[in-house]
């Protein structure tokens, strides 16, 4: 079974990258703007993990988890964030809000694939 | 270290000189920030509304190009710049690029010169960001001054010596990438 992924990001290029790099991977991609955008896509698309950049216009990563996790059915739902911050605060912030796991741009493929790997087997 | 520069207009500015590898973002209208450019390419960017403004320096690591990993620390290093402004009160739509670098400074880091301005360029269009004007290629070094609160920039092409000394510049260190799961 291909595993869906939403990628969260508003980065064109990081977007184009996730999507390239994880089509590879053997991934079903699927890409949002924004946190508002991602939030809409959610439940159309129906992910098997979340990839959520921090900071982003209307609605940042953190707002993204929250939202996310407020939502019964989405509890299990593996959320990473990919982000160029690597301060441990806001890592504990991300912890505490529901994230899965947190990885530190510029990401490498493979580290990248397997984290998805490793957070998604039921 | 900042010292006192009379340049830029006529007021007198406080200077922050940027390094390779660096990135500055600032709001504070008395500062001018400098660097130094070889085969290196920095991203001038400024938000006229909000008059907040930063540079970043980067040279892109000469990988094979099979894995994309050389783009990725151009990438990361234009993320830190606009996410640095972002949080200062800059709008992405609003912000205005002036380019500068990517000399072919000697046969070895000719190559380099042109990548790293091919990757600015494509970096911008990729982004909608305005890119107002740019000075790139070219076989002499750049000392570039720019005033981030309101987007002024001068250049001014160094010597061949002192381009000498740049094309043995420490490279960009790759940062080993960072994986923590909860």
């Amino acid at each position: 079974m291909t595993l869906k992924v939403l990628a969260i990001d508003d980065s064109k290029t990081i977007r184009e990258m996730l999507r390239h790099t994880l089509s590879q991977g053997g991934f079903e991609v699927h890409v949002a703007d924004d946190g508002v955008d991602g939030l809409e896509k959610l439940e159309c698309v129906g992910p098997d993990v979340v990839i959520t950049d921090i900071n982003m216009p209307r609605l940042d990563g953190f707002g993204v988890i929250e939202k996310i996790r407020s939502q019964k059915v989405y509890s299990a739902l593996p959320i990473l964030v990919l982000t160029t911050e690597s301060a441990q605060d806001l890592k504990e912030r991300a912890k505490n809000s529901g994230a899965t796991g947190w990885v530190v741009k510029p990401f490498d493929d493979e580290k990248l694939i397997h984290a998805i790997k490793r957070i998604t087997v039921g | 270290m900042e010292e006192k520069s009379k340049s830029l207009g006529d007021v007198t500015k406080n200077v922050h000189h940027v390094i390779q590898g660096e990135y500055f973002v600032s709001d504070d209208p008395s500062i001018v920030l400098t660097t130094i450019l070889g085969s290196c390419v920095a991203t001038c960017l400024c938000d006229p509304v909000a008059r907040v403004g930063g540079i970043n320096h980067f040279l892109l690591p000469n990988g094979d190009g099979k894995d994309g990993m050389e783009f990725r620390y151009g990438i990361l290093s234009m993320e830190l710049l606009v996410n640095g402004l972002l949080k200062m009160g800059a709008s992405k739509s609003r912000l205005e690029a002036k380019i500068f670098g990517g000399a072919a400074m000697n046969n070895g880091l000719a190559r380099i010169g042109e990548s790293n301005s091919q990757f600015a360029v494509s970096y911008l269009s990729n982004e909608n960001i305005k890119c107002l004007s740019k000075s790139l290629g070219g076989i002499n070094a750049r000392r570039v001054r720019y005033v981030p609160t309101t987007g002024q920039a001068q250049q001014m092409l160094v010597s061949e010596q002192s381009a000498d000394e740049l094309s043995s510049a420490k490279r960009l260190v790759k940062a080993e990438p960072d994986v923590t799961l909860f």
